[in-house]
C-alpha cells in the first residue's frame, strides 16, 4: 500500500487516523455551514450537504465570516488539513479541539483524495496518506 | 508546537495569581498563540471591538456572570477603549426596529423576534449592565467605525472581529488588527503578536488590476468580491480604480472578505500604507499578477445573482449597517412613495437616533420601509413567511442569505443590483437590475 508522509506545522495537537473529505474550493462558515448537521450549506459549492463529520476535512484555504469557527462546532471533523493558514482556523480550532495542521512541505491538496486513509499526527508534525485501492 | 514567551505578569495571570478571569483570558490566548504560530503577546494601544455578550470564548473557555459580577466590584476595567459588534449575541435582536421584526430567531420556528418578551430576554441586559461599568461601549454594529467616534490611528494594535471590519482597521485606518476581538483581548489588552501586528506581513503580496474604471458603489461591491476570491488569504494591492468613497470602502471591505478573508490590501494614492505602488509591494515584486476585468466582473456579478424569477418578495438594505449619507440618499429617493412590499434597512443602533432627530425615521415609515438598528437578516437565520426572492445591493448579504434556506422545499432566491434597483424592487415587486 502507497503511503505518503508529508511534515506541517501543527495548529491543534493530537493524533487520529479517518478518510479524507477534500473540499476542491475555499471553505466558508458563517449561514454556509450547518453544524448541527456537519455540513456547508454554501451554494453551487461542491461539498453542499456533504458530511463532514468524523472526516479528516481537506481544503486549499478558508474564506468570509468569523462564522468559520462554525466548522469546529457540533457535527465536527475529525482533523483539520489545510494549505494556507489565517486567524480563521485559529478560531476554529480554538472551537474544535481536534487535531489541526497547516502550512506543509508541499501542498496537501496535490495529493489527497477524498475517500484515501489520513494519519494525522500533530503531535508529531506529519500527515500520512494511504491512497484508496 | 511553538513554545509561547510570557512575562512575569502575564504567567502570574496564567498561574491563577490575579483571579479566576484573568486566568482562563490568558489560557485562551496562550491557546490562541499556539495555534496561530504566536511566540509572544502584544500589548495592546488602540481599540477593541468584540461580539458579544461574548463570555464565553469557546465551548473549553467561558466566565459566568458570577465571575463578571465579582470582577466588576472589584473594579475591573477592560484596559482598551472597547466596542460592541452588532447586537446580541445567540438571538441578535435589531435594537430598534424589533417590533416590526415578524420573524423567528435563528431556526427556532415558535421564538419570534417581535414578541417583547423574547426581545427583553435576547437583550442580556444583566450582561450589558456589568459589561458597560468595565467600559464596553454598546455601539452594537458591524460598521462600528461609522459610531465610535474614536478611531484608531496609523500603527496601534487593536484586537477587532468582524469579517468587514477586519480590513477596515488594517487597511482603510492604518492600524493593526488580526481577526481575533474577544472578551479575553479586550480586557487584558493582549493579543498573540503574528499576522497583521507584524509590518514585514503587511505589505503587497499580489497585484490586481482591473481594466475597467471602478467607481461606482456596485462596481467595488462587485470587484471586491471577485477580488476577494482571487486574493484568498493574501494581501492584494489594487490598481486601477476610482478613489473609493465611504460607502464604497464599506463595500469593497465586506465584498473581499466573503470572496476571500482578505484582512489587508492597499490601493496606491488611497490607503495610508501605500503611498505609491513601490512602498505597498514593500520594493520587492508581487508573486503573481491578475486581472480583474470586465469578463471577471459580470462573472462574480451573475455569480451574487441567484433567482429565477424576476418576483420579488422582499428587499433588506443596510450590509453593512448604512451610514448616515446613505440613509439621507434613501430618505430623498423614497419620500411620498410608498413601498408594495416588505423593505427593511438595517442601520447602526446610533445612527438611528440621529436620523430620528433628522425626521427620517418618520419618512421612511411614512414610505412603509421599516428602519431598524444593529442586526443582521442573514445573522438572525429567518426571513418573513412566504419570502422566496429577496433583493440586495451588497455581495455579503446575497452570498450568506441564501445559507439559512438550503432546502429545496424552501429555497431563497436572491436579486442582488444597485441600490436604486433595490428601491425600484421595492416600490414595483419587480427585479429589473442588470449588469451595465
Amino acid at each position: 500500500m502507497k503511503k505518503i508522509r508529508i511534515r506541517g506545522r501543527v495548529e491543534f495537537p493530537g493524533v487520529v487516523e479517518a478518510q479524507a473529505l477534500v473540499s476542491p474550493m475555499p471553505l466558508q462558515g458563517f449561514t454556509n455551514v450547518n453544524q448541527y448537521r456537519g455540513y456547508t450549506t454554501e451554494r453551487n459549492h461542491p461539498l453542499f450537504k456533504v458530511c463532514y463529520e468524523g472526516k479528516v476535512l481537506v481544503f486549499p484555504s478558508q474564506r468570509g465570516s468569523g462564522g468559520f469557527l462554525r466548522y469546529g462546532q457540533g457535527k465536527k471533523p475529525a482533523a483539520f488539513i489545510h494549505t494556507v493558514a489565517s486567524p480563521l482556523n485559529v478560531l476554529c480550532a480554538l472551537q474544535a479541539h481536534v487535531p489541526a495542521m497547516t502550512e506543509f512541505e508541499l501542498d496537501p491538496m496535490d495529493y489527497i483524495e477524498t475517500g484515501d486513509m489520513v494519519l494525522v499526527n500533530a503531535d508529531e508534525g506529519y500527515i500520512e496518506i494511504t491512497k484508496k485501492d | 508546537m511553538i513554545t509561547v514567551h510570557l512575562n512575569d505578569d502575564e504567567k502570574r495571570m496564567l498561574d491563577g495569581e490575579q483571579g479566576r478571569v484573568r486566568q482562563v483570558c490568558m489560557e485562551y490566548l496562550v491557546e490562541m498563540c499556539r495555534i496561530a504560530g504566536a511566540e509572544r503577546l502584544v500589548d495592546l494601544d488602540g481599540t477593541g471591538d468584540m461580539h458579544t455578550p461574548g463570555l464565553k470564548m469557546s465551548d473549553f473557555y467561558e466566565i459566568t456572570l458570577d465571575d463578571l459580577r465579582e470582577l466588576v466590584s472589584e473594579g475591573g476595567r477592560f484596559r482598551i477603549p472597547t466596542f460592541a459588534n452588532k447586537s446580541p449575541f445567540p438571538e441578535q435582536p435589531p435594537i430598534h426596529g424589533w417590533e416590526s421584526c415578524n420573524i423567528c430567531s435563528y431556526r427556532k420556528a415558535g421564538v419570534r423576534q417581535d414578541d417583547p418578551a423574547f426581545h427583553d430576554r435576547a437583550m442580556h441586559r444583566q450582561e450589558y449592565e456589568l459589561l458597560r461599568k468595565m467600559g464596553m461601549m454598546t455601539t452594537h454594529s458591524c460598521a462600528n467605525y461609522l459610531t465610535m467616534t474614536y478611531w484608531p490611528t496609523v500603527g496601534q494594535h487593536c484586537s477587532w472581529f468582524e469579517s468587514s471590519q477586519i480590513p477596515y482597521c488594517n487597511a482603510v485606518l492604518g492600524a493593526r488588527t488580526n481577526f481575533d476581538g474577544s472578551f479575553a483581548t479586550c480586557f487584558l489588552g493582549k493579543a498573540p503578536y503574528y499576522g497583521m501586528h507584524i509590518t514585514e506581513n503587511r505589505y503587497g503580496t499580489i497585484l490586481i488590476k482591473t481594466d475597467r474604471l471602478i467607481h461606482t458603489d456596485l462596481e467595488w461591491d462587485v470587484f471586491g468580491y471577485a477580488a476577494g476570491c482571487e486574493a484568498k488569504c493574501s494581501v492584494p494591492v489594487l490598481t486601477g480604480t476610482a478613489k473609493p468613497t465611504t460607502t464604497q470602502y464599506q463595500k469593497l471591505n465586506s465584498a473581499i472578505h466573503t470572496g476571500g478573508a482578505v484582512e489587508m490590501y492597499h490601493i496606491p494614492g488611497s490607503t495610508p500604507e501605500a503611498p505609491t505602488l513601490e512602498f505597498a509591494l514593500g520594493g520587492r515584486k508581487p508573486e503573481r499578477e491578475a486581472l480583474i476585468g470586465e469578463r471577471e466582473l459580470k462573472a462574480a456579478y451573475d455569480y451574487l445573482n441567484y433567482h429565477t424569477t424576476n418576483e420579488v418578495d422582499m428587499v433588506y438594505l443596510g450590509c453593512p449597517h448604512l451610514n448616515m449619507v446613505d440613509l439621507m440618499k434613501l430618505v430623498g429617493k423614497i419620500e411620498g412613495k410608498r413601498v408594495k412590499i416588505p423593505m427593511w434597512v438595517m442601520t447602526a443602533p446610533w445612527l438611528y437616533h440621529a436620523a430620528g432627530d433628522m425626521g427620517y425615521v418618520k419618512i421612511l415609515e411614512g414610505a412603509g420601509v421599516t428602519l431598524m438598528s444593529g442586526a443582521c437578516l442573514a445573522a438572525m437565520g429567518a426571513v418573513p413567511e412566504g419570502v422566496r426572492c429577496i433583493a440586495v445591493d451588497t455581495a455579503k448579504q446575497a452570498n450568506y442569505v441564501t445559507g439559512c434556506y438550503p432546502d429545496e422545499d424552501a429555497k431563497l432566491q436572491v436579486c442582488y443590483g444597485t441600490t436604486d434597483e433595490c428601491i425600484d424592487a421595492a416600490l414595483t415587486g419587480r427585479w429589473r437590475g442588470e449588469w451595465r
